[in-house]
């Protein structure tokens, strides 16, 4: 196990709370987060339970990741066409 | 083709028949594919030894899946987010459950699910080989030891495997979702109950865990 993996494990067993919300409730949610975050608001406080649940749980963080890098390029309409996409594909 | 819908546009539209339905469909389709090559694009690695044509042939698969789930969740959306924001996470959903699926075909898990965790600390031991001061290493040793005590105690079988596989070898959750033919909530409270049962264990003994990163994070 690498080290830097074990330093992030420790950091999740502290930051464990007794209740946490699920990844499908994380689903429900990930999206109005992200806007509250891309319209420049501090959506890990209004919502610190999904915050908490992303930095615990690698698949959701790196769906939020994805989805809000993609959001970003939207809404700056860089949102690369279907095209574009599958010229970034070897 | 128009991607400007308002919330209320697509909705309307989606639920409505004919042509604008149609139009909609495709719209929505189009954005579905074009968030499954976004997340493809930035996982390339997890596609080693395919063509072009079989990845954009497994965008395409995920974008249609997608469509399905987003006609099917359409009255679970509730307006507090971009309607494209809300159905590009489907995408992105099945984008990884099949790039995961296809990085990881072939490799048994078994084996991975049975891991010894003796091996867990190698590369402590290692490190103090670099001068690591000896009190630190007493504080090190005596915290590995707690830790494998609780895996060994505490834990149960599933919960063990479910850590051995996704914290000590990186294994993807949908990976394992698959292999135990299990689902997300159920792997993710495995490991909640799990970092719970090391959390206490550890503060059984009078250790804050948040003490434990510096303790391993300054032995060089």
């Amino acid at each position: 196990m690498k080290r830097n993996r074990f330093e992030r494990w420790l950091q999740n067993i502290s930051k464990t709370q007794d209740e946490e919300i699920s990844c499908s409730e994380c689903f429900d949610l990930v999206s109005h987060y992200v806007d509250v975050e891309l319209s420049g608001d501090d959506a890990a406080a209004r919502m610190p339970q999904l915050r908490q649940h992303l930095d615990q749980c690698s698949a959701c963080r790196e769906e939020y990741e994805t989805l809000r890098d993609l959001a970003r390029l939207e809404n700056k309409n860089e949102l690369p066409s279907s095209n574009d996409l599958d010229d970034l594909i070897p | 083709m128009s991607h400007t819908r308002t919330n209320q546009e697509w909705l309307h539209d989606l639920k409505a028949s004919g042509v604008v339905q149609e139009a909609a469909i495709a719209d929505l389709r189009d954005l579905l594919l074009r968030a499954a090559l976004y997340f493809f694009s930035r996982n390339l690695g997890d596609f080693r030894g395919l063509s072009q044509e079989e990845i954009t042939q497994r965008a395409e698969d995920c974008a249609q899946d997608a469509l399905i789930a987003v006609m099917n969740h359409l009255s679970d959306f509730r307006g507090d987010s971009k309607f494209s924001t809300w159905a590009y996470k489907f995408a992105i959903n099945m984008a990884m459950m099949a790039a995961r699926r296809e990085r990881w075909k072939g490799v048994s898990l078994d084996e991975l699910a049975s891991s010894d965790e003796s091996h867990f600390f190698d590369w402590v031991l290692q490190d103090k080989s670099d001068g690591t001061a000896p009190e630190q290493s007493v504080m090190q040793t005596e915290v590995q030891k707690i830790i494998q005590e609780v895996i060994e105690r505490d834990l149960t079988e599933k919960q063990r495997r479910v850590l051995f596989m996704m914290v000590f070898n990186d294994v993807p959750m949908d990976e394992v979702v698959r292999h135990l033919g299990a689902n997300r909530n159920a792997i993710y409270k495995m490991l909640h109950d799990a970092r719970r049962k090391l959390k206490s264990g550890l503060q059984a003994h009078g250790i804050e865990v948040g003490e434990t990163l510096t303790l391993f994070g300054t032995s060089r």
